[in-house]
């Protein structure tokens, strides 16, 4: 690389100061606080060691629980919306009639507000009256029907299942533009060669997807680690707190005034995005390293 | 092209003008409350306020199950509506709600005179007034219960837990389900135990006190424990239905009147509700009892309920009194009796109520009074959802019924400590 085409490093002083005031500092202060009893109920400020984090670990509490839910959440969506996503993806690059509506019908899910599908969702799948329900035993399947959002052994794959649904076709569309990217010069060979289907999205899609895969992980695990709103509005955290994740916790917290409580909530996410964000990018940036 | 082009530019011009003159001429108040504490007939007065004063009120009805998160999110971010609803209650309005800071006093305002003394005791810290209650205090919560099945199945009003298991099987025999809860909202379910104070109170005497000064913990209390069993007991027999959890309160009308339902946890206006919404089912078929977890017999009490107060950051808490002002004039506030079916009277001098002989005869038949536990224990009604969900977590078997009365009197010791109560140090 020709080091003359390198910007000077003051240039990123600007953004970089903006950054550390807006960002940086107010993250820091925040888990600052988190080593300290700061609530509502009183107006003094004591430092507290880590017995706040011993509260979150504790099993007491079921502030693990909301851990675990998180991390549940985020492996299992991330997973299903690339499996569904590159399946889409694939389906809808082949010469089909109304091929856009197509794509479109299967984007807009993406484009909804989290609370207006929750509401819909919570909706549908009531259990007396509920749409999918009533649908199941109108076909006499009858045993298959559930409480879906109010059993909490499966709530929360109810929530997972809605999430799913709502999240895979923004992943499509990335998928989408990653396959139209790739040569049709690779398939026209591997048509010459005698390559069936599945090798060809074996060893020529599945490998010069995997950049554009890189980047849909990311954007799921980041949004699944930070998810608020689907389970705010389809459960609430329940039934009981089956289906509570971390920023739910984080904000009941806040609302209860345990302040302190909620910024350690805060602080182990932070540590753990940081932890899972640098191998992401370590693993995003791989290509152009050896390119480099 | 050119004239038409400035032509069209002036008039849209001046049509924004007009639009933003006309949306900065009058004052808008917010008013943020959970879903049933703001009645249609205060959105009518709300209405005519505006024709009086020219102040638009903004009213944010919020889920019940979200409202108290959302609210002290609100007030502990320093950003609150100008006016707020809360439930009432002396230890709660200091600890939870800290309306020295986030209220503005009302004593000095005209009608705070006029508010009943024992309600205005629990909206008061050191003798200046807070809140302005929204809702009839007079009512109870008991159980309602269709005469018409009652009579059919020749049932009588049960005196012991017992006598209202027997009762629910008979029900249960004849497909009806004997009792409509709803768990889904997060609030009602809960019912069945703070408002049972009065029997815990009875079966150990002096419990109340010895919670609030942390010489004793629920987890201690056999009758403590025996209520939460009850609870999960109805549920297991099959007493509240397989549709329970997903049930709303909003629907209670509709399930009562279809006869699907013999029985429901309600104040002393929904007979009048259910009258309202279906014509056909007269009020006179709903009658009630206590209810008889624990073997109680006495009648559960609660001073205050659901208040208004003003924000002390409101940019227009002067509107916002004035909007308490005008609801609290007399005929407005028996507008409000006479046009919300499900209240009777309001805790204000100087009102007509409008106790059905039913009612009247209800409350007579329960001469022992007592003061449910949401407003004689420290502590307890702030963490009123928590329960709920310790309650719902129980009914799932996630939980004992041990391990629900722990956490309660954990969330209790944190809540204390946090507050730095001098019996929790």
């Amino acid at each position: 690389m020709n080091e003359r085409k390198v910007y000077p490093t003051y240039f990123a002083a600007g953004a970089l100061f903006l950054y550390v005031i807006l960002y940086v500092f107010p993250g820091i202060i925040g888990i600052g606080y988190a080593f300290t009893d700061w609530s509502v109920y009183s107006k003094e400020l004591h430092y507290i060691g880590f017995d706040n984090f011993a509260t979150v670990f504790s099993s007491n509490y079921n502030y693990t629980r909301y851990i675990t839910n998180t991390l549940t959440f985020t492996v299992v969506t991330t997973v299903m919306k690339n499996i569904l996503g590159i399946g889409l993806a694939l389906m809808l690059t082949k010469r089909i009639r109304f091929l856009n509506f197509h794509r479109a019908v299967m984007y807009v899910p993406s484009v909804l507000s989290a609370l207006i599908v929750g509401m819909i969702f919570r909706s549908i799948l009531n259990p007396k009256v509920g749409l999918l329900n009533v649908t199941l035993r109108a076909v006499g399947l009858d045993g298959l029907t559930m409480q879906w959002l109010t059993d909490s052994k499966i709530a929360f794959r109810s929530v997972m299942a809605v999430d799913i649904w709502k999240g895979m076709g923004y992943i499509m569309t990335i998928f989408i533009a990653g396959i139209m990217s790739i040569s049709p010069m690779y398939f026209e060979a591997a048509d010459i060669d005698g390559a069936n289907s599945w090798q060809r999205f074996r060893y020529i899609t599945l490998p010069m997807l995997s950049p554009t895969l890189a980047v849909t992980t990311v954007l799921n695990v980041i949004y699944g680690l930070k998810v608020f709103d689907m389970v705010y509005a389809l459960t609430n955290g329940g039934p009981g707190y089956a289906t509570e994740v971390l920023y739910t916790g984080v904000y009941k917290e806040f609302g209860l005034g345990r302040y302190a409580i909620g910024t350690a909530l805060s602080s182990i996410m932070f540590v753990f995005m940081l932890v899972v964000g640098y191998f992401m990018i370590r693993l995003l940036t791989r290509n152009e390293e050896s390119l480099a | 092209m050119n004239f038409l082009k400035k032509t069209l530019g002036v008039a849209l011009t001046l049509i924004l003008c007009f639009v933003i003159a006309g949306a900065s001429a009058g004052t808008t108040i917010t008013y943020m409350a959970s879903s049933d504490w703001v009645m249609d007939a205060e959105m009518d007065l709300g209405a005519k306020f505006f024709e009086e004063t020219g102040i638009t009120v903004d009213y944010q009805i919020v889920p019940a199950d979200q409202y108290i998160n959302l609210l002290m999110t609100k007030l502990n971010a320093g950003e609150c509506t100008d006016i707020f609803g809360s439930q009432g209650g002396r230890f709660d309005i200091v600890t939870q709600l800290n309306v020295e800071k986030n209220a503005l006093p009302l004593s000095g305002e005209a009608w705070a005179s006029n508010v009943d003394p024992l309600a205005a005791a629990e909206l008061s810290v050191n003798g200046v007034l807070y809140g302005q209650p929204i809702q009839d205090v007079s009512a109870v919560w008991a159980v309602a219960y269709n005469k018409q099945i009652f009579s059919d199945l020749s049932l009588s009003v049960p005196t012991t837990y017992a006598e209202l298991k027997t009762i629910c099987q008979t029900i249960l025999d004849s497909g009806i389900t004997p009792i409509y809860e709803c768990v889904s909202d997060g609030w009602h379910h809960v019912l069945w135990f703070p408002e049972m104070g009065v029997a815990l109170e009875k079966a150990e005497p002096g419990l109340a006190d010895k919670l609030n000064r942390n010489e004793t913990t629920f987890a201690q209390s056999t009758a403590a424990l025996t209520l939460v069993s009850q609870i999960k007991e109805m549920a297991d027999l099959g007493y509240w239905g397989d549709n329970y959890m997903a049930n709303t309160y909003a629907d209670a009308t509709k399930n009562i009147a279809s006869g699907e339902f013999a029985m429901f946890v309600a104040n002393q206006g929904f007979p009048s509700e259910i009258h309202v919404a279906y014509p056909d089912f007269p009020a006179e078929n709903i009658g009630y009892f206590v209810i008889p977890l624990l073997d109680n017999q006495i009648l559960n009490m609660n001073p205050v309920g659901p208040s208004r107060f003003v924000y002390s950051g409101s940019a227009n808490a002067d509107a916002a009194k004035q909007y308490l002002a005008f609801i609290a004039q007399p005929e407005n506030l028996q507008y409000l009796v006479d046009n919300v079916p499900k209240y009777n009277a309001l805790p204000y001098s100087g009102l007509q109520n409008r106790y059905s002989d039913e009612i009247k005869a209800f409350y007579d038949a329960y001469p022992v009074h007592g003061t449910v536990y949401q407003t004689l224990v420290k502590y307890l009604n702030p963490q009123w959802m928590e329960i709920g969900k310790e309650l719902t977590a129980m009914l799932q078997g996630d939980e004992t019924a041990e391990q629900v009365l722990a956490n309660i009197d954990r969330n209790r010791a944190d809540q204390a400590k946090a507050a730095g109560d001098a019996y929790w140090q």
